[in-house]
């Protein structure tokens, strides 16, 4: 199976071959990985180096985390690629962030309205848990199409606060 | 000696109000010297370390602090109830309540720390620093007490810019903002009085002065009901973000010994003239030019009190319930020696990646680091549930070596064996901060982490590895999937591929 990784950007063609052999960039690699099982950790020895990392699904993408450092990791197989470039390269996303609650507590403060135009690390919100203030920012710049909070409010862990269109979707 | 609602006698049962790892260090000793324990535990606690190590243990109540850690009749009624004739708060909660110190002379209970009076004047931080100037302890240059909100406004320019609006029940961190042009002072005295109301009911703030390129400095106090009060040396506590705490060693780079000398006497001075008893810690900024000026004092055992004990070879949560027992203090400051160098990283679960957002949810594995020079303090354990009802700290990790570069290099070892999984947390900050120049060469001071330090600033050696390992797990994902599709899929089809991966 062919699969195309993207780090920052770097792309790595990957080939999983037969057990323990893998070919990345046409460069083959014996590999052994087990995931740990009282954890979420997965042991990796590349060639015969060891390493522990944390893999996590996080919305499409991948977060690994090995020795502190955190590393985001887009992977597509060959049909998702055929997919895309069908497509003529736009953007899969629709272009929308959803800004969610990272946990629960109380909407101090609401800095941004519908329809206003916010840019990357822009205040949005301010949200009182564990005994501090957080304020929550803009990832990326766009217009503000959804407040669904207002100040006093309670909220949940992954309670939808402020959604976020990318500028140049219509 | 009678000091003023203080008992100082001897006790044999300890009930400890407090949790998490701070309840295990208090347990630890009270079970070295011979002394029941009674724990006190709330509905996200039953099995927590605290709960479980002790000698008795007493539910008082939900999640929520104030129905249950905060609840000085709940406690009282809980320490008559278990035949507990003292009390140790830990730090947090009621450590520096006066009204709870109160409660536990009146119920005729040991409290182990300073008398109510003591804590009510150096709790309130505008009658600390009023109290300690006069005996000639010098003082950051700030507002007095009793100003209003108009009253500070137009002082602030004579307080001179940058400044703090600090709160004045306050500590760490909260009910603070900087202020660095008079335009915000307005919003940043309202921010800070909102916080410092939700975090201690009182929303009284001030403004000082803040001194730019500053560190944080603090000495480590003991003393008896006999008049004895000794330094034990200072710590550098200058690596926080957002007034918290990240980073802390013993000693500082920054301190020779002549200046540690004066420092304790300084410390030794304004601890006395509140006549305090038990252990303290007095806080200090010092500027580039070694000037240091009296912040505030914290009148109960303090979170980074590890890495003293570690160069000073004394027990202080021991000392603390010996002083209250009514014994002199077992060493005079000439038999107060540092030798070799600790370091404590505090372990919180938040996501350094995402700015540091708290991270909730159950502990999975929780592998501690081992080994020599290495200590652990920590109150969670796989199955634990991170809520927001507390603060977000996991655990302390401290390293001693020989020398700083030895801590260093063992710290780095141990942050790399501990394991914790299901929430997020910072070690990748502490490995980095382990890594970085300017910790390294001991040049840093309390803006550092907000202002010059940077996660990301570094080419991250292992992209090669990440991407073969988010293939492997999305070629995992995606087999599973189709498998699971499959109609009529056998058992052992499943089984084979769970076999690989075992």
């Amino acid at each position: 199976m062919k699969y195309y990784a993207r780090v920052d950007d770097q792309e790595f063609i990957i080939e999983i071959g037969h057990e323990n052999e893998i070919m990345v960039n046409d460069e083959l690699y014996k590999i052994d990985f087990q995931k740990m099982p009282d954890s979420g950790v997965t042991s990796l020895i590349i060639g015969n180096r060891s390493l522990e990392a944390v893999v996590e699904d996080k919305d499409g993408s991948w977060q690994v985390l090995i020795r502190g450092d955190l590393y985001d990791v887009e992977v597509e197989d060959e049909r998702a690629r055929r997919l895309a470039s069908a497509r003529g390269d736009l953007q899969v996303a629709d272009g929308e962030i959803v800004m969610r609650s990272p946990m629960p507590g109380i909407v101090i403060a609401v800095s941004v309205r519908k329809g206003q135009t916010i840019h990357k690390g822009d205040k949005l919100i301010i949200l009182e848990s564990m005994k501090m203030e957080n304020e929550l920012r803009a990832p990326r710049d766009g217009t503000v199409t959804q407040v669904s909070v207002e100040p006093g409010v309670s909220v949940e862990k992954d309670q939808i606060l402020v959604v976020i269109s990318d500028e140049h979707s219509p | 000696m009678d000091m003023p609602e203080l008992h100082t006698r001897r006790f044999s049962k300890v009930l400890i109000a407090n949790r998490g790892e701070i309840a295990m260090r208090i347990l630890r000793a009270c079970h070295e010297l011979g002394l029941s324990t009674v724990a006190v535990y709330s509905d996200a606690d039953r099995n927590a370390p605290h709960v479980r190590f002790a000698d008795e243990a007493y539910h008082i109540g939900p999640a929520a602090a104030r129905e249950s850690y905060l609840a000085i009749e709940k406690i009282i009624e809980t320490a008559h109830r278990s035949g507990a004739d003292a009390i140790h708060p830990g730090y947090g909660f009621l450590a520096e309540n006066a009204e709870f110190a109160r409660a536990c002379y009146e119920a005729g209970i040991v409290f182990v720390g300073p008398s109510p009076r003591a804590i009510e004047v150096m709790g309130d931080k505008l009658t600390a620093r009023s109290t300690v100037s006069k005996v000639g302890v010098p003082v950051v240059p700030g507002t007095e007490p009793g100003m209003s909100d108009q009253d500070m406004m137009a002082e602030a320019p004579n307080v001179g810019f940058p400044l703090l609006v600090k709160a004045s029940a306050g500590g760490g961190g909260k009910g603070m903002r900087p202020v660095y042009a008079i335009e915000d002072l307005a919003d940043a005295i309202a921010s800070a009085k909102r916080e410092a109301l939700a975090a201690f009911g009182d929303d009284t703030v001030y403004l000082e002065r803040m001194i730019t390129e500053s560190r944080h400095i603090e000495i480590q106090l003991l003393a008896d009901s006999y008049g004895n009060a000794i330094s034990l040396g200072e710590r550098e506590c200058s690596l926080q973000r957002r007034h918290q705490k990240l980073i802390e060693e013993a000693p500082s780079v920054f301190i020779d010994e002549t200046l540690r000398k004066k420092m304790g006497e300084v410390a030794v001075a304004a601890a006395e003239a509140v006549g305090y008893v038990n252990a303290g810690t007095i806080e200090f900024l010092m500027d580039r030019s070694k000037n240091f000026y009296f912040l505030e004092m914290n009148t109960r055992l303090q979170v980074e009190h590890p890495v003293t004990e570690l160069v000073t070879g004394v027990d202080i949560v021991q000392e603390q319930l010996r002083i209250a027992r009514g014994r002199r203090l077992s060493l005079a400051q000439e038999d107060v020696t540092m030798k070799g160098w600790a370091i404590e990283c505090r372990v919180n679960a938040e996501d350094p990646y995402n700015n540091y957002m708290p991270s909730t949810g159950m502990i999975t594995t929780s592998q501690l680091p081992t080994g020599p020079g290495v200590r652990v303090d920590t109150g969670v354990f796989p199955g634990f549930h991170i809520t927001p009802f507390y603060d977000p700290m996991i655990s302390k990790l401290i390293c001693y070596g020989n020398t700083r570069a030895e801590a260093v290099l063992r710290m780095r070892r141990a942050l790399e064996e501990y394991r914790i999984t299901g929430v997020k947390t910072n070690i990748p900050f502490h490995q980095r901060m382990m890594e970085s120049h300017r910790f390294l060469s001991g040049s840093f001071d309390t803006e550092f982490v907000e202002n010059r330090f940077s996660l990301t600033d570094r080419e991250p050696p292992h992209v090669l590895e990440a991407a073969i390992l988010a293939t492997l797990a999305y070629h995992e994902q995606s087999q599973r999937a189709a498998q699971i599709v499959r109609a009529g899929s056998r058992e052992t089809s499943q089984w084979k591929w769970y076999g690989r991966t075992k």
